[in-house]
């Protein structure tokens, strides 16, 4: 694979999986899921 | 009346599976990929990560949101925001109705072509690749010469349709709980699946190819218009927002559940889906350039024709496995047309109905089923089906959508107050959101949503080619946005004097 998209590979991956990871990491810090 | 009790998901994870369900979609496979191809590559994906945060995000809050707090469909939440305002929420009603009765005759080419694939009944090896199109146009759907003649019926796939719509009910008649159970089996289905799509694709040869056209970044793109609509457009409509949908589906969380963190993890996975998507699509892509031994630009790389002529074209082509990969790639099609189906026909229209008319669930299913197939039979599954699937596609998946967002933004954010609603999300939020949130939907969301609606709508739609070249026949875009827009009024008017008759 050419350089440019190795790279965008790897920032793209990064932002996925900190984006969830961030957000798993919060949950349960608020709300009740049952009424 | 409307329902004492709201029915409720059994829990976090079928909400967020049901949602995700929803959002990821065939365009997530057929769309974004091949944008992110045409737009500079890497370049493009900076443009669709900042629309993500600055529109699909805020938006997809916002849906939750309201229908959180107000444990109300779309037309129920307006409503609830004000009598005149409730036009508003059975405009998305209306757009989310027509694109089920064309979206499940999608499903239905897919499961036509997952019993095709048993036998790769388009051909093996270099003749089925030469086959691949003309199998999907003439026996598929017996293509006519054009929207006006509409041709005879296609009985295979009308006998498909009938069978989606039969699963769809059974999907649907018990509602929220059933939808969750059956939302977590579908999309880890088409997860697996797309696993081992991209497993199949990277072994092939040309495959590395097909991904440095998928990847390689093009940064001046970035300084054109173009790239930002591909974008925003796309942001717009890989979340399934503006179809009264989210609305509904959020107004099945418990009062005091999170819907913030939801937001984001359902947009995060859905984007996630898209880019995993796009190295399955163009491994395939760059195996089919080698095989043949022709330039991309003569490899259909989106669309109708990406699934059902590309993608049958390189299964002719594969070395080993031909009928497994053809049957897996067209269950996993079906997998995602079924989930963001009953999402439409459930959240966007059952459970308006029901909401707002106090009819039981059986019933209202049955009834929108049987009507939503009976417009799929008449009209799409005949030889002239795909130009009215395409013009109607335009009309209300693209017009309809984005306007109605657009107008829902303006609505909540400058007449329902953006501050009281995010209030409310705080109270019980896993991530709290700031002042900056309030601006997004009242400012951002909207432009973005016009902006994308006149550059990449109006602007073509008025040139003197009209929209695909159709020319004569744009008229029919127009007269489906302004019916399902009087739509709604009527809706509106039948349920004002139903409580007047009532009192």
């Amino acid at each position: 694979m050419a350089t440019g998209a190795i790279v965008t590979t790897i920032i793209m991956w990064l932002i996925f999986i900190g984006g969830l990871g961030f957000c798993f990491s919060r949950l349960g810090k608020g709300g009740e899921w049952e009424d | 009346m409307a329902e004492v009790v709201r029915e409720r998901w059994t829990g976090r994870a079928p909400f967020i599976f049901a949602a995700i369900g929803s959002a990821i979609g065939l365009g997530n496979v057929w769309r974004f990929p091949y944008l992110t191809y045409e737009y500079g590559g890497g370049a493009f994906l900076i443009a669709w990560i900042i629309g993500l945060i600055v529109l699909g995000i805020p938006w997809m809050m916002m849906e939750f949101g309201m229908g959180r707090l107000f444990q109300r469909s779309a037309p129920g939440i307006f409503e609830g925001i004000g009598k005149k305002w409730e036009w508003l929420g059975w405009w998305p009603v209306s757009v989310a109705f027509l694109i089920v009765t064309y979206y499940t005759v999608i499903i239905a080419w897919a499961l036509h072509y997952v019993v095709s694939s048993f036998t790769v009944a388009w051909g093996l090896g270099k003749a089925g690749a030469e086959g691949a199109q003309a199998f999907f146009l003439e026996r598929v759907l017996n293509l006519s010469s054009g929207p006006e003649v509409l041709g005879s019926f296609q009985w295979p796939l009308v006998i498909a349709l009938a069978l989606i719509w039969v699963i769809l009910f059974f999907i649907m008649f018990r509602g929220a709980r059933v939808i969750g159970k059956v939302s977590i089996w579908m999309v880890c289905g088409f997860w697996a699946i797309l696993v081992v799509m991209l497993i199949r694709g990277l072994t092939l040869p040309g495959a590395v190819d097909g991904l440095n056209y998928y990847l390689a970044p093009d940064f001046a793109a970035l300084g054109k218009g173009g790239i930002w609509f591909a974008a925003f457009s796309q942001i717009a409509f890989t979340l399934s927002l503006g179809m009264a949908g989210m609305f509904a589906y959020a107004s099945f969380v418990a009062k005091r559940a999170d819907v913030t963190n939801s937001a984001f993890i359902t947009s995060f996975s859905n984007c996630a889906t898209s880019f995993f998507a796009g190295f399955a699509v163009f491994s395939i892509i760059g195996f089919i350039m080698q095989a043949l031994n022709i330039p991309v630009g003569e490899v259909s790389t989106s669309g109708l024709f990406l699934a059902f002529v590309s993608y049958p074209v390189a299964i002719s082509m594969m070395p080993a496995a031909n009928a497994i990969i053809g049957v897996l790639f067209f269950f996993c099609l079906f997998f995602l047309g079924t989930t963001s189906a009953y999402f439409l026909a459930y959240g966007g229209v059952i459970s308006p109905i029901m909401d707002k008319f106090g009819t039981s669930r059986v019933k209202t299913t049955a009834f929108v089923c049987a009507i939503a197939f009976i417009i799929g039979l008449l009209v799409f599954t005949r030889g002239g089906g795909l130009y009215w699937l395409d013009m109607v596609d335009r009309a209300v998946a693209f017009y309809g959508l984005l306007i109605t967002g657009a107008l829902a933004c303006l609505v909540i954010g400058w007449v329902f107050g953006t501050q009281k609603l995010r209030e409310h999300l705080n109270e019980t939020s896993d991530i709290k959101v700031g002042v900056w949130w309030d601006w997004l939907i009242k400012v951002v969301v909207p432009v973005g949503l016009l902006f994308v609606v006149i550059y990449g709508g109006f602007m073509k739609d008025i040139s003197p080619e009209g929209y695909e070249g159709y020319f004569n026949w744009s008229w029919p875009i127009w007269t489906i946005l302004g019916v399902t827009l009087i739509l709604s009024f009527v809706l509106q008017a039948v349920k004002t004097r139903t409580l007047k008759g009532g009192e």
